[in-house]
């Protein structure tokens, strides 16, 4: 069966459906978070950090903390979001509510499941990211932070993509993870080295191994297509990049995590 | 065992239900191996075995959560492994752990497992209304479902698994853990569903929950099927015509079971009580050899046959 097909399937649309109502039943607290924290982050360290460390050298030009930071905080929102829903509440919704299994009982099928996991946490960190987008436009308007603000309506479609691919990763974590005591282990193993190589919160030292790393890593590519785009209103080959990995890891992580959920959830091979 | 004579169906129309040769292995074990079941509209077909029978893994199958490794599954004429979305449409669930969604309020489950289901269920929320009140659940329709005793937490299960109109329900342990009180009242709601037509596929450990509510029983055992047919026929066919109550601390009571032993049958102590199937010959003759031991001879009912199978494993 296409692993792909059942992304655009009722069933799909019926599960992300029950997610969307869920949390908008909970919104005034669970806005809270994508307010607060890139609130924090620009305050702490963009204005604060930034005033101590003065401008940084990107690409050989000066350029203030807070701008370098600002665009950087978009995608690691998206990616960080997205990872965080699709491994640590799908797992509590797999394991402990068994709301996986109430679903398997109806017309949804796992794929949709997956799909509707998947789709969920990228629609929710694109939503954060938007929010994040308000918190930075609060900046532009008191002149701390000026951004190409035309540009954002074609970020967000790669935003979400993106968003798409990271809860494909965190889904894997999910379908494989043994117990929640295990659920810390992803964020040393992907969230920390993705995030240290993705150039979000400092630019990266040019070495050949580093150079390498980062070249296949989608975060990098889009904290720093969207540092371009926003900052300076050029559309670089990082944008592209980002897209074309995160449809390439979408295309090999999707069978998998389907593969490895049919056999955690049904003991079935 | 009455209601056999009344809802048994010896219909001519093709069954709700039917399953044929399924195979399942999970791991290294062979844990379902070749299993037929049928089940006619309006009928409840009990699925009785001792732990690892391979009840839930057949049940699983059937309303297609599991894939079989080999047979066939048909709901209403629809193949469950070609046709998943029509053969899903008509069938319920009530899963033997309570799966429902606590995210929803008791009204929201109902509401939220309706809109897993395509063609949508006309006018749902008027069906839900009426649910709410004939399954006693309206008190607290908008509480969580946590928040309710064991047995309205299981009525709230059967009411998702029915709240679209199937045609077949399958029903795991539905009354496991609950007082006698809430079984009963678990039971007439199943005898409702029952006489709505409804085929009701049902596996239970309690034997007096089988003998009220099943029109047949098939037995498992080691993920085959041990016997099959009306409770009467069922419990012939495994346990015996008749089952002899020795007192277990009664002098002479060891001998006998010696004598029992060489005859090849199998005695199971229950509490004070040693419990020996006999067919009418072995009957006779166990009177003729220990005239003048105390016992007791009843019909067998589906403890025993609990036992006679709990025994041949052991075997």
């Amino acid at each position: 069966m296409n692993p792909y097909l059942p992304a655009f399937q009722w069933q799909s649309r019926a599960v992300l459906g029950r997610h969307l109502r869920v949390h908008m039943r909970n919104w005034h607290t669970v806005t809270l978070p994508p307010v607060c924290e890139p609130l924090i982050l620009l305050l702490a360290f963009g204005v604060g950090l930034g005033e101590q460390i003065g401008d940084l050298t990107w690409h050989d030009k000066p350029i203030d903390y807070l701008h370098y930071l600002g665009p950087g905080i978009l995608a690691y929102t998206v990616f960080m979001s997205s990872f965080f829903q699709s491994l640590f509440a799908a797992f509590i919704r797999m394991h402990f509510q068994k709301s996986w299994e109430g679903q398997l009982t109806t017309q949804v099928r796992l794929e949709h499941v997956v799909w509707g996991e998947a789709l969920w946490a990228a629609t929710l960190a694109t939503g954060y990211a938007a929010v994040v987008c308000v918190v930075l436009a609060v900046f532009g308007l008191t002149g701390a932070l000026p951004l190409h603000w035309g540009w954002l309506p074609l970020v967000f479609p790669l935003l979400f993509l993106g968003a798409l691919m990271f809860s494909a990763f965190g889904l894997f974590f999910t379908a494989i993870l043994p117990s929640i005591d295990h659920i810390t282990l992803p964020f040393f193993l992907v969230i920390m080295p993705i995030g240290f190589t993705s150039s979000t919160y400092f630019p990266l030292p040019q070495t050949p191994v580093l150079d390498a790393v980062v070249l296949l890593n989608p975060l990098h590519h889009l904290a720093e297509g969207l540092r371009w785009l926003l900052l300076f209103g050029e559309l670089t080959w990082h944008l592209p990049a980002s897209a074309g990995l995160c449809v390439v890891l979408l295309l090999l992580l999707v069978p998998l995590d389907m593969r490895l959920l049919r056999k955690r959830v049904f003991g079935d091979r | 065992m009455d209601k056999n004579a009344t809802h048994h169906h010896e219909s001519h129309t093709p069954p709700l239900l039917q399953a044929t040769g399924l195979v399942k292995t999970l791991g290294a074990k062979r844990v379902v191996d070749n299993i037929d079941l049928t089940c006619q509209a309006g009928e409840v077909l009990g699925l009785l075995g001792p732990n690892g029978a391979g009840k839930t893994t057949t049940l699983r199958m059937c309303y297609g959560y599991l894939r079989a490794d080999a047979g066939h599954i048909s709901i209403a004429g629809h193949d469950i492994a070609t046709q998943a979305d029509k053969a899903r449409r008509l069938l319920g669930v009530c899963t033997q752990d309570d799966t429902y969604d606590n995210d929803f309020t008791v009204r929201g489950n109902l509401e939220q497992t309706g809109r897993y289901y395509r063609p949508r269920q006309a006018d749902l929320p008027a069906r839900i209304d009426a649910l709410l009140k004939r399954f006693g659940l309206a008190p607290y329709a908008h509480q969580k479902p946590d928040t309710l005793s064991g047995g309205y937490k299981r009525r709230l299960m059967i009411a998702r698994a029915v709240v679209h109109q199937p045609s077949v329900v399958f029903l795991d342990e539905p009354t496991t853990g609950l007082d006698p009180q809430a079984r009963v009242a678990v039971w007439e709601l199943i005898n409702t569903l029952r006489d709505e037509g409804l085929a009701i596929v049902l596996t239970t450990h309690y034997m007096d929950e089988a003998a009220r509510l099943s029109d047949r029983l098939q037995v498992l055992q080691d993920g085959r099927v041990r016997a099959a047919g009306l409770a009467q026929d069922v419990l012939g066919d495994v346990v015996g015509e008749h089952v002899v109550l020795l007192a277990a601390r009664a002098p002479e009571t060891p001998n006998a079971l010696d004598w029992f032993r060489k005859r090849g049958d199998k005695p199971a102590q229950v509490l004070a009580n040693w419990h020996i199937a006999l067919d009418a010959p072995g009957l006779a003759a166990f009177v003729a050899a220990f005239p003048s031991l105390p016992y007791e001879v009843r019909q067998p009912n589906l403890d025993d046959l609990f036992l006679a199978i709990a025994g041949e494993d052991a075997a």
